[in-house]
């Protein structure tokens, strides 16, 4: 190959570039999809506190330490953040990787992991613990919720380690014999973490709607496969040579 | 066999590329899950103000 070595500079801005875009795009979805159920069951918290009195978390009441709209912006500001800062360590990792599909195109390397990576710490923490929307948690579990959910991301990353790493062990398989024991193996992880972490402990609360929570739980699990399968696919993108050079030969064409 | 990806595995990461990969973790922990924990009650703004990107993306809140 004759490209210009690829350095890891250049792989760490593209990722940040990466992941502001899909940040962009989930806070999108957020801003159009995902604050219609979460109004909603804003409205069901409000019904419920008696006035003048707040558990010490305001969503809108009349002692409110960030306003509605506030909390809008706030909101998507913070999905980008987290896009850019995910996209750094999405870039670092693709720069470490030494069997990830080796033998694929950048872009397509980056796409896949990308895909592997909304896996591991959106889709599995989801089927294990869904996305609740405000009016649901309890205050007093909310760090042992947490860890729990850390800990199913973890586990979630080790099957797409672990799987990256049984391929590389079957290298001498045929490619329909490697593929499908390493889909088992990821298939029986999964089943594992999904029985060994316990139950939820939130119990929904009655006034609840189940509409809007599964609109709600429905629109996170959206937003999140933009952030994530959208980092992918833009870094693989930006670092794919094959994109320049589409562009240089389009470029030829019209001259 | 040239692979595409061949000149891919020739990158070479610095150790500050780990320095900039916690950072990044630190960030997305400190938008997604400050309930208290690493910088006290003054967390409380913060919290407050990425609240629902929080529950948007799923992290447990509250």
């Amino acid at each position: 190959m004759t490209e210009h070595p690829v350095t890891y500079k250049s792989l760490a801005l593209r990722g940040i570039a990466a992941g502001g875009i899909a940040g962009v795009a989930s806070a999108l979805v957020q801003l159009l999809v995902t604050e219609i159920p979460i109004r909603a069951a804003l409205a069901v918290e409000e019904a419920r506190e008696p006035a003048g009195e707040s558990a010490g978390h305001s969503h809108g009441g009349e002692e409110e330490l960030v306003s509605r709209g506030a909390q809008i912006v706030g909101g998507m500001l913070g999905v980008v953040i987290v896009g850019i800062a995910v996209g750094l360590v999405f870039a670092t990792a693709y720069a470490l990787s030494k069997r990830w599909f080796t033998g694929r195109t950048p872009f397509s390397r980056s796409f896949a992991f990308g895909a592997a990576v909304f896996g591991a710490v959106a889709l599995l923490p989801w089927l294990k613990y869904p996305s609740n929307p405000p009016a649901v948690g309890d205050p007093e579990t909310v760090n042992y919720r947490t860890a729990l959910y850390l800990g199913v991301v973890v586990a979630g990353l080790a099957i797409v380690w672990g799987a990256s790493w049984l391929a590389e062990r079957l290298r001498a398989q045929s490619q329909p014999v490697r593929v499908t024991a390493v889909l088992l193996a990821v298939v029986a992880a999964v089943a594992v973490v999904l029985a060994a972490f316990p139950a939820p402990s939130d119990t929904i609360p009655a006034d609840m709607p189940v509409t809007v929570l599964w609109q709600f739980r429905l629109s996170s699990l959206a937003q999140l496969a933009t952030l994530y399968v959208g980092l992918g696919v833009v870094f693989g993108l930006l670092i794919d040579p094959a994109t320049r050079k589409a562009k240089a030969v389009g470029k030829a064409a019209v001259a | 066999m040239t692979s595409p990806a061949a000149h891919l595995s020739a990158v070479r990461v610095p150790k500050w590329a780990l320095a900039v990969s916690l950072l990044g973790l630190i960030v997305t922990y400190l938008v997604l899950q400050e309930n208290g924990l690493a910088l006290g009650a003054s967390s409380e703004l913060l919290h407050e103000f990425f609240h629902d990107g929080r529950h948007a993306l799923g992290v447990p809140c509250h």
